[in-house]
């Protein structure tokens, strides 16, 4: 089941280019239409996240957070542009749950919202991937072919999960390396070519070869 | 208080007396006196009209001398009125009044400056949250549209939103008011979130980014680190070399934690150095080519002086190494054991 996220934003265009975020992010996303009618809104979509505005016209960030606080307890996220103590001191005692300034990293933002969503209701999450018979744990950190086992290190891990997450999509070096700088791994584009040389060797030493594929000029692919 | 001054202010009282005793001495002999009882009383007369002249002379300028000492300790010396005494005296009271009326005057003055200041740097924080928005939007339109073209966009962006960060806490730095609040921080967090404001600054220049051991954790305000840290980051690039790398880590020394953040630039020259946290400095790198505005690092220093911060700069033939100190309180960590 999708995760339902519900956006409380004025601007038209960030609200626009959220939802196309959100949603191509496999969540189901649905943005305010009316302010005057907030509440009434989020009560009819249910959501399992708010994402709010502070200022917004009618009633205010942190009178919509506390009235929704009234009747549930989903994580409420506040993005704002003003990023003074005081905004922050007052979304946390209202029952904020992360306070996020603009212009917002868009990962970091991702992250948070996986992250209050799981804590907040946790499903069962695949912890591991599958694609052609190749399994990539990732608690492990293992690669799996035919019963056979190889380890991968903190960077190969993440540009497996990138590629196994888009898997039979072309995957261009440059979103990998922004991936890895997202994840706090700042590789260049040599180091790239260096730890996607050493999977290889490591997928050949289980049987796997030509497992990823090189697509001249545009990147990699599963 | 001048002697000689006082002396002749005095001028028209003596001249009274003097005359006064000639007259009296005319007097006496003509009324057949003897001219020794005259002499003597003409001396008395002048002995008890310099007693009076000096008493009144010291007493004077000790009071003055008061006063002055009073003035000079004030840090706001306008306010002097409001702490002397009221003098006794009718053309003392006259002038008390005239500062009086100074003072209400220059604290009207006063008054209406702060209102406007304040009024202004409500003005450039509304501005400034008004441009994050389409800031914002635009992120997010070329996040969602990745081409080699919406990364220069995004390079860009992050130009403009270091600028206006700048304006923002120039804004905030001039204001006397407290904006900022110290809690526990993990300094890894900070690096990471500044080097995520400039991931796109920083790969579209190929900078390589290395981070030893910065696990520890201070007391600080996190935004105002995370804006420093952003300065130096968007300086490290503009005076970048070849193959620009950048590098993060931490020294515990003494009760003091010490970040450096190190580059391997074009370097400061020795000369430029003492003065490169001064207001408006560009010095000899910012005048061949790169435009300097000269607010970055000066900004910085003020950041760090309010938060009690440590700033320093070293820099040798190429490279430069910025390390913020912070001081580990010990009474803070001497509670969490």
């Amino acid at each position: 089941m999708k995760k339902k996220i519900f956006i409380v934003e004025d601007d038209f265009t960030i609200q626009a280019q959220l939802k196309t975020l959100l949603s191509g992010n496999g969540y189901e996303v649905f943005a305010v239409t009316d302010f005057s009618q907030t509440i009434q809104q989020i009560k009819a979509f249910v959501p399992h996240l708010v994402i709010l505005d502070i200022k917004l016209p009618g009633s205010n960030g942190f009178e919509i957070c506390s009235e929704i606080r009234t009747f549930s307890d989903i994580p409420i996220v506040f993005v704002t542009s003003s990023n003074t103590d005081m905004d922050e001191l007052n979304s946390i005692m209202l029952g904020g749950d992360a306070f996020i300034t603009k212009p917002y990293n868009t990962a970091i933002l991702l992250a948070k919202i996986a992250a209050l969503l799981k804590r907040h209701t946790p499903s069962p999450q695949a912890e591991y991937f599958t694609w052609n018979g190749v399994t990539l744990h990732l608690e492990s950190s293992l690669i799996e072919y035919k019963e056979q086992k190889v380890e991968l290190t903190k960077n190969e891990l993440k540009i497996m999960y990138y590629l196994f997450k888009n898997a039979g999509k072309i995957c261009s070096r440059n979103d990998i390396v922004d991936f890895l700088w997202d994840n706090q791994l700042y590789v260049d584009d040599n180091t790239l070519s260096v730890n996607v040389t050493r999977i290889r060797d490591k997928l050949a030493q289980i049987g796997l070869i030509d497992f990823i594929k090189t697509k001249h000029r545009q990147g990699y692919t599963l | 208080m001048s002697e000689k001054l006082y002396l002749k202010n005095q001028m028209p009282a003596i001249l009274v007396n003097l005359m006064g005793m000639l007259a009296l001495a005319l007097f006496l002999l003509a009324s057949g006196n003897q001219l020794q009882t005259v002499l003597f009383i003409f001396m008395a007369w002048l002995m008890i009209l310099i007693t009076y002249l000096s008493a009144a002379y010291f007493i004077r300028k000790r009071d003055l001398n008061q006063l002055l000492a009073m003035a000079e300790q004030l840090e706001e010396r306008y306010l002097i009125p409001e702490i002397m005494k009221k003098p006794k005296k009718a053309d003392e009271q006259v002038f008390y009044q005239i500062m009086k009326m100074a003072e209400k005057s220059m604290l009207e003055k006063i008054g209406e400056i702060r209102n406007e200041r304040k009024e202004y740097k409500e003005y450039i924080e509304k501005w400034i949250h008004e441009a994050k928005i389409p800031i914002t939007a635009m992120k997010l339109l070329c996040e969602n549209n990745r081409s080699p073209f919406t990364r220069t966009i995004l390079t860009e962006l992050e130009k403009i939103n270091q600028y206006t960060e700048q304006a923002l806490y120039y804004a905030r730095s001039e204001h006397t008011e407290k904006d900022y609040s110290v809690r526990e921080i993990a300094l890894c967090d900070v690096v990471h979130s500044a080097i995520a404001d400039n991931k796109y600054l920083l790969r579209q220049n190929n900078m390589t980014i290395t981070i030893d051991n910065i696990e520890n954790r201070v007391y600080t305000d996190d935004k105002w680190v995370r804006f420093i840290l952003n300065q130096i980051i968007s300086n490290a690039v503009k005076y970048r070399s070849e193959q620009p790398v950048l590098h993060f880590s931490t020294i515990k020394a003494n009760d003091r934690i010490i970040l450096s953040i190190s580059d391997n630039g074009i370097g400061i020259p020795k000369s430029d150095l003492p003065c490169i946290f001064e207001k408006g400095f560009t010095g000899r790198n910012g005048r061949t080519g790169k435009n300097s505005t000269g607010i970055g690092l000066y900004l910085c220093k003020r950041l760090c002086d309010k938060l009690g911060i440590g700033l320093t700069a070293h820099s040798e033939n190429n490279g430069t190494t910025i390390a913020l100190s912070f001081q580990i309180n010990d009474f803070v960590t001497g509670v969490q054991g």
